[in-house]
């Protein structure tokens, strides 16, 4: 009995590993198929246009949003913690820091994530369940150059701008907490912002954008192509798609700045 | 012309097709009647390159599309228009879009021969008045008209209709039935009908294959099947539409 239950138990786990392996399989050979696509552009040029706006113009307020919330609560909790040390003038360096590095193009990732990934997951998702995919097959169109790059090259555009808004936005939402609540004067505020950010803090808060571009274009198109099984499917997939981009994002960040951090 | 020579297809443990051999001739209606999820749907992917087989071959104009790469399919797929179960309409797009999908997007052709074949297609769909709608906006068999003309619209030599009357009231049965039987004598085309409605194969097909269980029983002119002693076929002889 109990040895019946190990073996079945053991053959789930190997029909499961199968079945995961397989699955990363499948996702490489979608993102080079997206990426051979890419001297396609030119045809596809108004999709590009298309998505830009969805992914770009149309991210704006949510982005603009989560950053300026967390410029602003980084400038009280990180003033706080300043004054008991009498350091209350170092709060513009420490703030630059996190937002630029950090905290501003990670909120933009989760953000777009969120919103770009979970659209792309259901929009392909339910072309999936409704045979739009197939059509496009059968009618001789790529669905990956016509639906999958279009959107990584909008992303790959529209990260960078994002991502410097980002950083704009939570710094000066931060700049106007540091003089409204913790009553630091502007002057030593950017004073203590602008000759300390070195050039390598910019290269790995913008070296995020194209890969975050890249794990969220690529995560959320390739659930929705694979989605199966009604409108529940759909949902499925989208989450799915939410779930694993937002999860890479969280450990790319890690590694992009441990890797650029150890090497300039 | 294309022919399926000793296809065999499973999903995970389930065998669909056994050892399945047809040959559909141009300028001919062929129908492909069975009960529903027999494989019958499969079998129009099959002849379009969009599923493999697991074994057997597949043929279209002598050519052998078994193993074909996506991008040498795409030329193969030109030959074909292809009408979905669902319509499968590209659902941001207008009518007058939809149809004109395919000549913009592979043929590249100049708008305004773009327009003049939509509308073509828009007259003889019976579709005026409804370009500029997206396909949410009408009914089922409208809908299955504009899938119709989106199929035509680039002339292919063949057409494949999966289920085209499933789910439609009896007058817009008879509209898309009489709109297939017009395709033969108006444009000379062929067509492949997938359908488990006995009805709409004597009024189209010139001939017909059944499928049971995963093989065919029974391939031959639609008349004949009046003249067959399987017992599967005297019953939906009897009871017209199959709901097994």
């Amino acid at each position: 009995m109990h040895l019946t239950i190990a073996r079945n138990l053991y053959k789930q786990m190997i029909f499961d590993l199968k079945a995961f392996l397989l699955n990363i399989q499948e996702f490489f050979f979608f993102s080079v198929r997206a990426f051979v696509t890419f001297p396609k552009v030119r045809t596809y040029w108004r999709d590009v246009l298309d998505q830009m706006t969805i992914c770009g113009t149309d991210s704006i307020p949510i982005v603009l949003v989560s950053s300026i919330s967390i410029g602003a609560l980084l400038a009280i909790e990180v003033g706080n913690l300043l004054e008991d040390f009498g350091a209350k003038t170092m709060l513009g360096r420490s703030t630059s820091i996190s937002v630029i590095r950090e905290l501003g193009p990670l909120l933009m990732g989760l953000m777009l994530s969120a919103r770009f990934g979970s659209r792309n997951g259901a929009e392909l998702g339910a072309m999936k369940i409704s045979e739009q995919i197939d059509a496009l097959r059968a009618f001789g169109t790529d669905p990956v150059a016509k639906l999958v790059m279009p959107r990584l090259v909008a992303a790959l555009i529209m990260f960078f701008p994002l991502t410097a808004l980002s950083d704009y936005a939570g710094l000066h939402s931060a700049a106007y907490l540091a003089e409204h609540y913790h009553k630091l004067d502007p002057g030593i505020f950017w004073n203590s912002v602008y000759p300390r950010l070195l050039p390598k803090d910019f290269v790995v808060g913008f070296l995020k954008a194209p890969v975050f571009a890249i794990i969220i274009t690529l995560v959320s198109s390739f659930n929705g192509f694979s989605a199966r099984g009604g409108t529940a499917g759909v949902g499925r997939s989208t989450i799915k798609g939410i779930v694993v981009s937002s999860g890479l994002v969280l450990v790319a960040n890690f590694y992009v700045s441990k890797i650029v951090l150890e090497n300039m | 012309m294309i022919e399926l020579k000793n296809v065999c297809l499973s999903y995970g443990e389930k065998l669909i097709l056994k050892n399945v051999s047809l040959k559909v001739q141009d300028n001919t209606i062929k129908a492909i009647l069975g009960p529903s999820g027999v494989g019958k749907s499969t079998i129009l992917k099959l002849m379009l390159g969009l599923i493999k087989p697991d074994c057997g071959k597949v043929f279209v104009d002598g050519q052998d599309i078994t193993h074909m790469k996506e991008t040498e399919l795409y030329d193969i797929r030109r030959k074909m228009g292809m009408v979905f179960q669902g319509n499968a309409l590209f659902d941001s797009l207008t009518i007058s879009e939809n149809i004109g999908f395919f000549l913009r997007e592979n043929l590249k052709l100049p708008e305004d021969q773009v327009r003049k074949k939509v509308q073509e297609q828009i007259s003889f769909a019976g579709l005026e008045g409804y370009e500029d709608l997206l396909p949410e906006s009408l009914s089922g068999g409208m809908r299955k008209r504009v899938a119709i003309g989106r199929a035509m619209v680039f002339n292919p030599r063949m057409i494949l209709f999966d289920e085209p009357t499933a789910g439609l009231d009896p007058v817009s049965s008879k509209k898309i039935l009489s709109l297939i039987s017009s395709l033969r004598h108006t444009s000379n085309l062929g067509a492949v009908i997938v359908t488990h409605i006995i009805d709409d194969v004597f009024n189209v097909a010139d001939c017909v294959a059944v499928l049971y269980q995963g093989e065919i029983i029974f391939d031959d002119v639609t008349e004949k099947l009046h003249d067959s002693q399987h017992q599967f076929i005297r019953s939906i002889l009897s009871d017209k539409i199959l709901e097994l």
